[in-house]
Order: C-alpha cells, then sequence, then structure tokens
C-alpha cells in the first residue's frame, strides 16, 4: 500500500508497525485499525504536542479514505482511552531514543535480522560484511540528519503531501495538506479560452509544466533561466565549489617567517665608524673659532652702532638733479593751516577776550559747533602761560586731514557782491516820481473804491462804500460837490469823459450808471448846459430803447435801459441813469468819449458780462455771443479799434472793425484783478490776486515780458501814467509800488522796468490797503483810495 | 555707426574707486594702505559728480583716483610690507611654540628696513616743493621731539626727532633766516624764509603732553617717520647750501648736560672762505626769492590797503650799550611809506623784518642773561636767529652757557617774576639774603620780559624797554600775520580812525539806557586781574629804582600826549554833533519853534528868558541816531530796488556773499564795542 517514494517520515512511522502486526495479527486489521484511530482522535488536543499528532493524522486521513468510523461504547471508552495513552507513551518512548538508533538498538539486542522495512525499496539501506571474527556485520549507511530532524523552518503554506504524484488528488477539491493539516485549495484553472491564450502567447519563463507544490504553471524567472543556460555550457561551477574558502597561510603565519637574509655580506665598517669628512669640517670651523675666524655672538661694535645712525640721516643729496615738474591738475596740494590770530595771542588786546555770555556758550556749545576749539585767555606774564591740553590732538587731527579728508578744488568768487546786481539808474536821473504824500482826502464814510482824475488835472473824483461821489479839488483838498447816489450801495466806478470839455462823470452804483455833470462852481454854466445837452441828446433816438429783435423776430430781452434819474439823484446833478442787469466793476471810457464799455463779473449770463455803450445814441449792445471764462474787466486800446477783455486768466484782443479775435495773452495770473495799457498801446500791465505784475510786451509773444513779485498781498490795481514813462500798482498790503517803466518806440530795443518807489501811508482795514489809484494826465502826481476811508495825494 | 557705450565704463565712473576696491587691488590690509597712503602722499577726492562715481549709489564713501592706486602698485615699499607680514607670521609661530628666543631674534635681524628716499625725491620734485611742505614736518617734529617716550613713540624716534629740529634750527641761526615768532596760548609760532618759502611752524611749550585715548599714536608715528626723513634730507641740503658738513656733530655728553643746541658742532666743508661765499649766495638768492614770494603775496592781497605799516610804532629807538653810550641804532635799510591822503592807493611794502641784513643785526651788539625762569630753549634760539652771539644762563638751565649772572658785560638781562620789593638788608636771615640776591639789579642792565624779544623781532626794531619792565602790565601780544583788511577790526589803530558813522553816538545812547550793567562783565574775563593789579601797584613802587630817569620822563610825556589826544578827541566829537544839527535842518526847525514858543509864553509871564539852552545829550544822540538811521535807511531803500530787478541766481549769490560779509562786520562792530566799553571803563577810573 505504502507508495514506493515513500519519504523517510514515512519509514519512521512504519517502523513500529510490525510490531503492531505483530500483535494485531488476531484482530482484524482494518478494525483495529479504526478504533485505534479513533481513540487517538478523540484524544487529539489533550496530552499529544503537535507534530505528533500530525503524524496521526496523517495516517489517520489515509485510513479514513477506506475504513468507515465505528462508533465504539461509551463505558469501553475510558480504558480504552488509557490504554492508548500508554500505547502512545511506548511509542513515544520508541521515537525520543531517535529512529534510527532505536531500530540499530532493537535489532541488535533481538539479534533477529531485520526485516527491510519498505517493502518497496530495491535495495536495503545497510551493507552487509564480514567482521574480524568472520560474522557478518551489518553496516549501515550514514543518514543525513537534516532529511529526518523536525524541520521548523519549512515554508508556510508548503505542501506537505510528500514525493506523490498530484493526479492522486485530481478528484478532490484540494491539492494537498500544508503544515498545520488544512487543506490546500486547488487553484483555479483558468478557462479554456485562457488555457488557449496561454498557449498562444507563452508568459515569460513559460515550461509547459506544473509546479507540483502548488499545481500552478511553473514558470521559471529571468536569474533561473540564467542559472539553467549556464548549467548546460558548463560555466557554473559544480556543486562543491566554495567560492570563500579558508586561506592557508604558505609563507606566514606563525612558523612560516623566513628566518634567513638574503644576502649574506656583512656589515661594511663605516657603519660603525665617524665620519672623516664630517671631522674634517668640524675642525675646520674649530680652527676658525680658534683663530677668531668665526665668532658665534658679536657685541654691536661703536662703529655698528654708528653706521645704524648714519642710516638715519641723510648721506646725500636727494635733489642733486631736480628737475622741475610740472603740476597736474588732479595733484590738490593740502592747505596750509591759517597763522594765527590776534585772539590766539598768549596777551591778547583786552576786546579779544571773551564776556561772561560768549564763555557759556561757548563752553555749552557742541565741541564740533565751535567756531574755533580754544577760547582766548588772557596771562599777564609768559611764566603764566599753561601747556595747551589740546596740543596732540590738534596735531593728530591735523594728520588726519592730510590723508583722509578728500581734496578737492574750489575756486573761490572773489568779487564785490555790490557788482551781482544790476545796475540801475540812480533815481534822481529818473524824476519826477511820486515820493511823499502831499494831500489827505478826508470825507468819506468806509471804504473808498475809487478815485479818478479829470482830464484837466484839477479835480479829483472818488467814490466809497458810503454810496456818495465826492469831487474835489486836487491840489488843495477841498470837496466841491458830494452826490449821495444811494445808502446801501456802494459806488463802484467812478470815471471822467476823457475829453476835457464838457466835464462829465460817469458813476457805477449798484447795477446802475449815472452821469453827473459837476455843479457850476466846478464848470463854467456853459460847458454845463453843453454837458447836459450831450448827455439827453440820446432821448431823441427813436432807436433807444427799442428791444432788439433775434432771428425768430421774437424780442430779445433789452440788455439795458436809459432813463431820466430819479428825481433825488436829479437834484444833484445826475442827467442821466443806465440801469444794467447786473453790477458793473469796470467803467471804461473810449478814447473820443462817446462810447464806453462796462464789465459786470457777476452776471449769470457770460456773453451779458461785457457791454459797449454808445452815449449819443443811448445803445447799449453786447459784443460776445458768446465768452469764454468770467470777464473781469475790460478796455480801449488807445490808437486802434481793439478791444481789450480780461478773463479770470486770460487777456483777449479783439478787432472791434472785423469782429474777430486778434489775439489771446497768458499772463499766468490765477485771478486778474486789473489791466492797463500803455499810451502807446503795445505794453500792457496785469495785476492779479495772486500778488503778482505782469509785463505783457505785445511785440514779444502771449507770455509776459516780466514779472514782479514784490507785494505780500493781493493786487488791486495797476494803471500806466497817461504821458510819462510811469507805472504803478496798489496792494492790499497797504502800498503803492511806483515804478519806471520806459518803453521805447524802436521794438529792437526792450522796455526798462526800474522799481523807483513804494508809497506807505495807507493803513490796512479788514485785510484791504490800497484799493484804487489813479494818474494825473500831466503831472507825476498819483492818487490812491485806501481801505481807510482816505484818498492821498502823492507827488 | 558708432557702437552705444555702456555705461559706467569711462569717465568719471572708472577714474575712481572705493577704498576698499582699492585695498583689494593691492591686497594690502588697511593699516598698511593706511601707512602706505601717508608715506606716498595719497589722499582721497571728491569727484565732481558723485553719484556717477557711485553708480547712483548713495552710500557715502570715500574716493581714490584711480591712477593714484594704480601708480601705488609698483611701489617698492609694497614687497616690504609683504616681508613685514611674512615675519610677522615666523615670530607668531615661534611665540606659539614658545621659542621666545627665536622669536627675538627673527625680530632682530629680519625686520625690513623702510627706505623712505626715493620716496622724498618722488613726492618732491624739488627742492623747494619740500620746503613749502615743511610746515607740517616741523609742527609734527617738535611736537614729538618734546613727547615722553611711551611704547607707541620709541625713546629713538624722540632723539631723532630732537637731533633733527636743532640741526634745523642751526642752520637757521647761522643763515638768519628767521621771520617772526609769535607767543600763542597753543605753543610759539616760528616762522622762517627760507628760499622765498614761507615756513611756518608751531613748537609747544615745555610741559608734558598728554593725549586722549582717541589719538592714535601709530598714524603718528608713520608721519613722523616720513617727516624725519624729509627734514633729514632737506638738513643735508640747507648745510651743504652753506658748506657745513651734515650732519654735524653731535656731543652726546653736552647733550645730556641739558647743551641742547650747544651740544652741536658744525664743521666746515673746505676752507671758511669758501663757506662764506656760499652763505652770501644763498642770501642773494633769498632776495630774489623774497621779492618772488612778495608778488605772490601782493597778486593774493590785489591791492587792497594796507595800513598796519604805516602805523609801526615810530618812537625813536634809544638804546643803551654796554658802554653805557646812547646811539641810534641803524634803522633798517628801507623806508616806511605812509600814506597821506586816506583815498590814495597805498602800496604794498615789504615788511621790516624780511630783510636777513636786519634780522641778523637785531641784537648783534648785545649780551643777553635768560634768568632761571624763562624758556631758555626758545629764547637761546630766537636771541641767536636775530643775531645775539653772547647768550648766557643760569647753569641750572643746562650746559653752554656764554657768562653767568654776575658778568659785567651783560647788557640785557631777560626777566619774568613779579617785582617783589628787595628786603631791608637789617634782617639778615638767609631767606632774605637770597630774595635779594634774586631781585637785586644791576646797574646798567636792561631788565625786560620775554615778550620784548618777540615784540622786538616781529616789529623789527627794538622795542621800549620801559614797557617791558618786570612785573609791567604789558602791552598786548599781537600776532604779526593778522593783515586787517578793510572793514575789520584792528586793534592796533584808535577806535576813531575805524568807527562807522555814527557808530560811537549811537552806541553810547545805549549805554545811557542800560548803563550800569555792562561793568562788571568785562572785569570778570580778565583770569588774573587781581594780580595783575598787584604787579601794577608794584611797578608803581618800584619804578624808579631800576629804571633810566629819561625813560621814565618818555613815559610822563606820552602819557600827556594821550591825555591831548583824548581831549582832541572830546572836541572832535563835539563838533560832529554841532555838524550834525546844521545838516539836520528838518528835525532842528521843530525844536527851534518849541523854544520860540517857550520863549514867547516865558514873556507873557513876565519872566526872565531863559538862555537858549544847547540841545541836551539825549537830543544830541537822538539827533544821531535819526541821522544814522535815515542814511541807511536810503541805501537800504536803494539796494532793495536793485536786489529787485536782479535775476534770482544772481540775488541768491549776492545774500551769500552779504550774509557772510555782515558776519565779518558784525564780528568787527562786536570788537570795537567791547574796546570802546574797556576804555571807557579805564577813563572812568582814571
Amino acid at each position: 500500500m505504502a507508495p514506493q517514494r515513500a519519504g523517510q517520515k514515512r519509514k519512521v512511522v512504519e517502523v513500529p508497525r510490525p510490531k503492531q502486526q505483530e500483535e494485531d495479527d488476531a484482530l482484524g486489521n482494518g478494525l483495529l485499525d479504526g478504533a485505534i484511530d479513533d481513540g487517538s482522535s478523540s484524544e487529539d488536543g489533550a496530552s499529544e504536542d503537535g507534530s505528533e499528532e500530525e503524524f496521526e493524522e496523517d495516517e489517520d486521513e489515509d485510513e479514513e479514505l477506506d475504513s468507515d468510523e465505528i462508533p465504539s461504547s461509551e463505558d469501553e471508552e475510558e480504558e480504552d482511552v488509557r490504554q492508548q495513552i500508554r500505547d502512545l507513551k511506548t511509542r513515544d518512548t520508541k521515537k525520543l531514543t531517535g529512529t534510527d538508533t532505536a531500530k540499530d538498538i532493537a535489532s541488535i539486542s533481538s539479534g533477529t535480522p531485520v526485516k527491510p522495512l519498505a517493502d518497496d525499496a530495491d535495495k536495503p539501506n545497510y551493507t552487509i560484511e564480514t567482521d574480524a571474527n568472520g560474522n557478518e556485520r551489518y553496516v549501515y549507511k550514514e543518514i543525513e540528519p537534516n532529511y529526518d530532524s523536525d524541520d521548523s523552518d519549512a515554508p508556510d503554506g508548503v505542501n506537505t503531501i510528500g514525493n506523490i504524484p498530484l493526479s492522486y488528488y485530481d478528484a478532490y477539491p484540494h491539492i494537498g495538506y500544508d503544515i498545520n493539516g488544512k487543506r490546500i485549495a486547488r487553484p483555479a484553472k483558468g478557462e479554456a479560452l485562457d488555457s488557449l491564450l496561454d498557449s498562444i502567447d507563452l508568459p515569460e519563463g513559460w515550461t509547459g509544466l506544473t509546479d507540483p507544490a502548488t499545481g500552478k504553471p511553473l514558470n521559471l524567472s529571468r536569474e533561473e533561466l540564467e542559472v539553467l543556460k549556464q548549467l548546460t555550457r558548463n560555466e557554473r561551477p559544480g556543486e562543491g565549489y566554495d567560492p570563500y574558502p579558508d586561506m592557508v597561510e604558505w609563507f606566514t603565519g606563525k612558523h612560516n617567517q623566513e628566518i634567513m637574509p638574503l644576502s649574506a655580506a656583512p656589515e661594511p665598517k663605516r657603519r660603525f665608524v665617524p665620519s672623516m669628512h664630517e671631522h674634517k669640517r668640524v675642525m675646520k670651523m674649530v680652527k676658525a673659532i680658534k683663530e677668531g675666524r668665526i665668532q658665534p655672538y658679536r657685541e654691536p661694535t661703536e662703529e655698528d652702532k654708528e653706521k645704524d645712525e648714519q642710516e638715519d640721516f641723510a648721506t646725500y643729496d636727494v635733489w642733486a638733479d631736480e628737475a622741475p615738474r610740472p603740476d597736474h591738475i588732479m595733484n590738490v596740494p593740502a592747505p596750509k593751516l591759517p597763522p594765527p590770530g590776534y585772539e590766539e595771542s598768549y596777551h591778547p588786546p583786552a576786546e579779544y577776550l571773551p564776556d561772561k555770555a560768549e564763555r557759556e556758550a561757548w563752553e555749552q556749545a557742541d565741541e564740533e559747533d565751535r567756531t574755533r576749539d580754544y577760547l582766548p585767555q588772557d596771562h599777564s606774564a609768559l611764566r603764566r602761560v599753561p601747556g595747551y591740553a589740546r596740543f596732540v590732538k590738534e596735531k593728530f587731527e591735523r594728520c588726519l586731514d592730510l590723508y583722509l579728508a578728500p581734496r578737492v578744488r574750489r575756486s573761490k568768487l572773489n568779487i564785490d557782491p555790490e557788482s551781482l546786481l544790476p545796475k540801475l539808474p540812480d533815481p534822481a536821473e529818473l524824476r519826477p516820481f511820486p515820493d511823499h504824500v502831499a494831500t489827505v482826502f478826508k470825507g468819506h464814510d468806509g471804504r473808498v473804491r475809487t478815485v479818478a482824475i479829470d482830464p484837466s488835472g484839477q479835480y479829483l473824483a472818488s467814490g466809497g462804500d458810503d454810496g456818495t461821489v465826492r469831487i474835489w479839488e486836487l491840489k488843495t483838498g477841498y470837496c466841491f460837490q458830494r452826490v449821495k447816489l444811494s445808502t446801501t450801495d456802494a459806488v463802484n466806478v467812478v470815471s471822467w469823459r476823457p475829453t476835457t470839455d464838457p466835464p462829465i462823470l460817469a458813476a457805477c452804483c449798484s447795477d446802475s450808471v449815472h452821469f453827473i455833470v459837476p455843479s457850476a462852481s466846478v464848470t463854467t454854466p456853459e460847458a454845463e448846459t453843453q454837458a447836459i445837452e450831450l448827455i439827453t441828446a440820446g432821448f431823441n433816438n427813436p432807436n433807444a430803447n427799442q428791444p432788439l429783435k433775434t432771428a425768430s423776430g421774437a424780442d430779445k430781452p433789452s440788455p439795458s435801459s436809459w432813463h431820466r434819474p430819479i428825481p433825488a439823484h436829479g437834484s444833484q446833478g445826475v442827467y442821466l441813469t443806465i440801469s444794467l442787469r447786473s453790477m458793473p466793476k469796470t467803467f471804461v471810457w473810449h478814447r473820443r468819449g462817446d462810447y464806453f464799455a462796462t464789465v459786470c463779473p457777476n452776471t449769470s449770463a457770460t456773453s451779458t458780462a461785457v457791454a459797449i455803450h454808445t452815449l449819443s445814441k443811448h445803445l447799449s449792445q453786447h459784443p460776445f455771443r458768446r465768452l469764454r471764462g468770467l470777464a473781469q474787466t475790460a478796455t480801449f486800446h488807445p490808437s486802434k479799434p481793439l478791444f481789450f477783455v480780461a478773463t479770470r486768466q486770460r487777456v483777449r484782443v479783439y478787432d472791434l472793425q472785423q469782429q474777430k479775435l486778434e489775439r489771446e495773452l497768458q499772463p499766468g495770473a490765477r485771478w486778474i484783478s486789473s489791466i492797463s495799457l500803455h499810451p502807446l498801446g503795445s505794453n500792457l500791465i496785469v495785476s492779479s490776486y495772486d500778488r503778482r505784475l505782469l509785463w505783457h510786451d505785445m511785440d514779444l509773444g502771449t507770455t509776459p515780458y516780466k514779472v514782479l513779485r514784490y507785494h505780500d498781498k493781493a493786487i488791486r490795481s495797476a494803471k500806466f501814467h497817461p504821458s510819462l514813462p510811469l507805472f504803478a500798482d496798489a496792494s492790499d498790503d497797504g502800498s503803492v509800488q511806483v515804478f519806471h517803466g520806459k518803453v521805447v518806440g524802436d521794438s529792437m530795443e526792450n522796455a526798462t522796468v526800474v522799481p523807483l518807489k513804494v508809497l506807505r501811508g495807507h493803513k490796512v482795514v479788514k485785510e484791504l490797503g490800497v484799493l484804487d489809484l489813479d494818474w494825473h494826465p500831466r503831472e507825476a502826481w498819483c492818487v490812491s483810495a485806501g481801505a481807510d476811508g482816505t484818498v492821498r495825494l502823492w507827488t | 555707426m558708432a557702437r552705444i557705450k555702456k555705461k559706467g565704463t569711462a569717465g568719471n565712473a572708472k577714474n575712481y574707486m572705493t577704498r576698499s576696491q582699492a585695498v583689494r587691488k593691492l591686497q594690502l590690509s588697511l593699516p598698511d594702505f593706511r601707512r602706505l597712503c601717508i608715506f606716498k602722499g595719497i589722499y582721497p577726492r571728491e569727484p565732481r559728480n558723485k553719484k556717477r562715481v557711485n553708480k547712483s549709489s548713495t552710500a557715502s564713501t570715500t574716493f581714490y583716483y584711480t591712477k593714484d592706486i594704480q601708480y601705488l602698485l609698483h611701489e617698492p615699499l609694497l614687497a616690504k610690507f609683504r616681508d613685514q607680514k611674512a615675519l610677522a607670521k615666523k615670530i607668531s609661530k615661534a611665540l606659539g611654540r614658545n621659542d621666545v628666543g627665536d622669536a627675538a631674534r627673527f625680530e632682530k635681524n629680519l625686520t625690513p628696513k623702510l627706505k623712505l628716499d626715493h620716496i622724498i625725491k618722488e613726492r618732491y620734485p624739488t627742492f623747494v616743493d619740500a620746503l613749502r611742505d615743511l610746515d607740517d614736518a616741523l609742527s609734527m617734529l617738535f611736537l614729538f621731539a618734546n613727547l615722553p617716550g611711551n611704547q607707541n613713540v620709541p625713546p629713538k624716534m624722540i632723539a631723532r626727532c630732537q637731533r633733527l629740529t636743532m640741526e634745523f634750527e642751526h642752520f637757521l641761526i647761522r643763515t638768519h633766516a628767521m621771520r617772526k615768532s609769535f607767543l600763542s596760548i597753543k605753543g610759539i609760532y616760528y616762522q622762517a624764509t627760507i628760499q622765498g618759502q614761507d615756513i611756518l611752524w608751531l613748537v609747544p611749550y615745555k610741559f608734558v603732553q598728554t593725549a586722549g585715548p582717541d589719538v592714535d599714536f601709530r598714524i603718528m608715528a608713520t608721519f613722523v617717520e616720513f617727516y624725519a626723513t624729509l627734514l633729514s634730507f632737506v638738513n643735508y641740503r640747507l648745510y651743504s647750501s652753506i658748506g657745513l658738513v651734515y650732519p654735524p656733530r653731535f656731543d652726546l655728553k653736552s647733550e645730556e648736560q641739558g647743551g641742547e643746541l650747544n651740544a652741536f658742532q658744525l664743521e666746515g666743508q673746505q676752507l671758511e672762505a669758501q663757506a662764506e661765499a656760499g652763505s652770501l649766495m644763498d642770501t642773494g638768492a633769498n632776495e630774489k626769492a623774497q621779492a618772488e614770494a612778495d608778488r605772490l603775496l601782493e597778486a593774493e592781497n590785489n591791492g587792497e590797503p594796507q595800513s598796519s605799516y604805516a602805523t609801526a610804532p615810530e618812537t625813536s629807538v634809544v638804546e643803551t650799550t654796554a658802554d653805557g653810550e646812547t646811539t641810534e641804532t641803524p634803522l633798517a635799510a628801507l623806508d616806511q611809506f605812509a600814506s597821506i591822503d586816506p583815498n590814495a592807493n597805498a602800496l604794498q611794502q615789504p615788511s621790516l623784518t624780511a630783510d636777513s641784513q636786519v634780522a641778523g643785526k637785531l641784537f648783534e651788539p648785545f649780551t643777553f642773561f635768560l634768568s632761571r625762569e624763562t624758556p631758555r630753549h626758545s629764547l637761546e634760539f630766537l636771541l641767536k636767529a636775530f643775531g645775539c652771539r653772547r647768550v648766557g644762563w643760569n647753569i641750572t638751565l643746562g650746559e653752554g652757557a656764554y657768562c653767568d649772572e654776575s658778568d659785567p658785560r651783560i647788557t640785557h638781562q631777560i626777566v619774568d617774576r613779579p617785582d617783589i620789593p628787595v628786603p631791608a638788608p637789617e634782617d639778615d636771615d638767609e631767606d632774605a639774603a637770597a630774595a635779594r640776591k634774586a631781585n637785586e639789579r644791576v646797574p646798567g642792565r636792561t631788565y625786560v620780559q620775554p615778550q620784548w624779544v618777540w615784540d622786538s623781532i616781529n616789529a623789527g626794531q627794538l622795542q621800549r624797554p620801559d614797557l617791558y619792565a618786570p612785573g609791567a602790565t604789558l602791552p598786548p601780544h599781537l600776532s604779526p600775520w593778522v593783515k586787517p583788511k578793510k572793514g575789520e577790526y584792528d586793534p592796533t589803530k584808535s577806535l576813531e580812525e575805524q568807527e562807522l558813522e555814527g557808530e560811537a553816538e549811537a552806541a553810547a545812547a545805549e549805554d545811557e539806557d542800560d548803563s550800569g550793567s555792562e561793568g562788571e562783565e568785562v572785569a570778570g574775563v580778565r583770569g588774573d586781574e587781581e594780580t595783575a593789579e598787584l604787579e601794577d601797584d608794584m611797578a608803581a613802587i618800584e619804578q624808579g629804582e631800576g629804571m633810566d630817569v629819561n625813560l621814565a620822563g618818555s613815559d610822563d610825556e606820552s602819557d600827556e600826549a594821550d591825555e591831548s589826544d583824548e581831549a582832541e578827541e572830546d572836541d572832535d566829537e563835539f563838533g560832529g554833533f554841532s555838524g550834525d544839527e546844521d545838516e539836520d535842518a528838518a528835525a532842528d526847525s521843530k525844536s527851534a519853534a518849541d523854544a520860540h514858543q517857550a520863549e514867547l509864553e516865558a514873556e507873557a509871564r513876565g519872566q526872565k528868558v531863559a538862555p537858549a539852552k544847547a540841545p541836551t545829550a539825549k537830543e544830541k544822540v537822538a539827533a544821531a541816531k535819526d541821522k544814522r538811521s535815515r542814511a541807511e535807511r536810503e541805501a537800504e531803500e536803494d539796494l532793495e530796488r536793485r536786489k529787485m530787478m536782479a535775476p534770482r541766481r544772481k540775488r541768491k549769490m549776492y545774500e551769500k556773499m552779504v550774509y557772510s560779509n555782515a558776519r565779518k562786520d558784525e564780528e568787527a562792530e562786536r570788537l570795537r564795542d567791547k574796546r570802546r566799553k574797556i576804555e571807557k571803563k579805564g577813563k572812568k577810573a582814571a
């Protein structure tokens, strides 16, 4: 029954079998087998150790295949169990004594030839020899211990069925048992298609064999294949090859050293005798020392010292062949220290000594801030002079300066500072100009806003916050006439008609313009009637006060209305009143006295701000359909039909005949206050609230020729003298500045502007100083209207 | 088309390098670089466009001129520095091994010796260049000659400095090249003129010099090393130019005895006659050079009126020689031109001491004796340099005196001690005897304080010895180098000469306002006033004894003259006031009207008319003030107008210049004001 290729284990189990067989021959082999098996199986986990059990089970399983279990009675069981245990124990002892030796002993002791155990085994595991006595003797082969020993290192999950064909298990779902007796399941087989595919493209290392251990197809790895290949080519060392053999010490080691020398020549004598050559040299030195030629250490003699010292002093002339070198621009010689001054003396004049305050200031100042690093001191005698404590420090600082301070050549400007300023003509040469106040006109209640001198130069008109217009005699300051125009509103502008006779005065108060003919005391009666006629002639004009038609035929709102004055005014010499729709701030006459222009900066529509009126026809018109910017002031050209309009920042020049914009000037001011044109018409001064006075030369371009900034406050007004080369400006700082401004007709020469005089006298009231000024038509006299309620005449 | 140039590759960016760049380029340590710079005279520069040089970095650095550094690369001293570095390594290694003996041997034998001869030649291609740069060298060497030795300043270096400076002084004595000297609180300034070059140096007083912790003696020692080499070559040249052997023989024993200048023995190179010729030649050269120097000076000052010489003391110099005869000293070869018209241009005139002939004869006929308390070295040097050959001193001051105190040949004795009255011969204890001996006056001798020597030298004439008598209050000692410019304060002139118009009156007005407060301020300033007073008193007591009678008389005369001067001045002032009145008609008319009104009122009341009293002092002052202020105002207005019309750039420049000028004026005015107060106080006291 046992398979031919049964392993050693099997044999071991079989060894006792013959005995049992002997015992149990009477009993039915199968029955008893089963009973024992049963018992052993019932006792399974009780006392047997794992390995024992396995063996049992192995048998069990074998048995079970063919014999069915026979149930045993309960009472018998105990007895049986004990018996079995006993049996087992005996078996154990046999086993424990060692399987093979036990066999040996048994065989020897019995003295009977032991029947070969494996009936299938073709040759016995021993040889029979004859011993010394001629008896035969069984010589067993040596048994390799490892195959028989309990090998616990066996890999897990390895099939333990032993060396039997796997086909035995074909009928079962498992293919064997692992070391714990658990069944190893048959690996899942691929479908037919898989196997087909496998057969078509062979996987790597395919052998077509089945691994008996696992039942899976046996594939060889690359290394294994390589080994196989090497084996076939005889490239692999055989079984017994030891790659790391023990070293064999042929020549070294304990007793293997070479003892005999290589050469047998004896040591030369020179190895034992002092060198002759060295001896000779030493003797030479000894001789030299004896003779004094060599001295181990010599004190420096006087000569040496002297020589040393001589080296400290020059022994030749470095400049024996001196050749001057031209100075290089990059060579900056160190500046010499300045020679000492009087204050450095040990006994200086008394005025150089510091007083208490100076001494304190010097002592408290930081060392670096001091102008000089010593205090002048006085010592009455030379013996009292102490050492100067900072001497070394000072010299050290000089050294630092010499090699650390960057040097630079600086050219010093050694000129008289006066030569930097322009040479101005002597003011005496530029006379006449007003330089002092001649008359103060007092009478106005509140500010005086405007002044004007009549063309004859005898009278002065002024208007102020009290709503009155006053006419004064210029030289004496006597008030001829007082016209009360309003109780609430101020008189903004007064202006005389530019022709001498008859005298007509225009005054702007609130939104109306009044024409006043001075009383008879000022003029002759004829002139007065002439003036009244001139003013009132326009009432006969049928076109006057006719509303203009627009293009569509509708009435245009009339820019102004010309009417007779209210009786209160009429009695005071007012003969004509024009009502504008806004408050005029500027009133300028054309030179012929028939036209005049008003500017109302506060009007709502910018187009109606500027109006040009004709006195003889009582006509008003707005020349500008549209005006860019807010008009501030305007003026007529003295000889050409040009009209200058100043908006806040620009001055535009219009040609009245061709009705087009001639040019635009850009003074650069932020808010122009007034403009004035030179009598020749080619130069314009623009005053601005941002404290600048700008001189424009019309030939030179749109930007100012000179910008003068000498006022601390806004400039209210600026005016050219009608005949002399003078101009003046009035400012809120309470001063009037008078300039010489000479314009030459030759365009090759620029205008000369020379400041002449600052006229101070007006008081500043509520941050307002001088509000207006005007020039006398012929003399170098000037009147100014102050916010302090006075008018001053400067001559 | 030309290639576009890269930024920073040419021009200023390449012309300058920072210090660290330079150090890296030379492969030196920073201290070595510093030494090299000191020796070679390399200094940092201030590039014109710093931003471009610094490649727009704003870090503040010092810049060296690249060519300077390039030139340092080939310096033989660099090799020496490297040797030194190697030696230092050897020594430190030996010390690390504890081989102290080895280290000492290395240091002794292997230390490389720096020779700076070639650098002298490089830096000063001609001898005149060297002379021009001698100021700092002399100051430094004289300082080191007076320093105590310490670890940074070896005694050998000090001895060398002493020898070199004294050799130089010997040359100055021999050639009479000294020109001026000045006693300052820092030390004594000397000025010599050699080959037309003015050399000015400062010698500290003989006290132990203290140096703060922030003084690096290594740097100074480097400078001194260079300067010593320089001065030794200069001395060689100078000595050989007058036919002397250089170095002169130096007597160590005499030096130990305090021989100072006398420890040297000058030897002629060849025959004495030749030496004479040499010295003559040298003086000839001097004259030519001086003329050149004067020309330069003139160019510098640009014809500004110089008036200090015009006011040089005109007292006729009367001296008593050893024999007691009075002789008129031969006045200097040059006459002084005093300008009569103040508006005329004053010409530049050479100073009195500019001539070596004068310098050599100033003290020639006299025999001096220096008292124990006087600074022997400087006095001996100066007296000898200005022609005196016979200078004696107390034996305690050192060896080599010409005579001792009792010698009858002595004409002048320089004394610097308070004039204590001789105790009466009755109390015959030893102290009194000693004191008497110390204060005894030998008849026929002139006793003066040391300042007399300096003032005589600077004036080029012997000063009146009575002003410098022992115990007398000395006249102020003035610096000879200050050339007062127009508008600056000049203490040699009287106050009236330099005051601005109306200044005195304004000041007087102020004084009246705050009189009394200013008195003690000035008094408090003078530190040792009490002692001065004490001395004054003593002088007053002693005056008659030691002095010649005629001198005292002259003193009186001068006093009288002073008084009369003052009177005149007063008159002038008065006249000035009346003049003002005349001019100031406007102001006067009002006061006249007032006076008239008062007269009328008085008449109405029947009283006697009070005599029309002269305007009170206050009114006068006010008038003067008014006048001054009006003139000022007018000028101011004019200036303001001109400034208005000047372009902005010029206006700024003008304002800057005016500011600095104003500071000078302010200073001058401050000094005048002080002097006025002092004079007033003096008058009050008198």
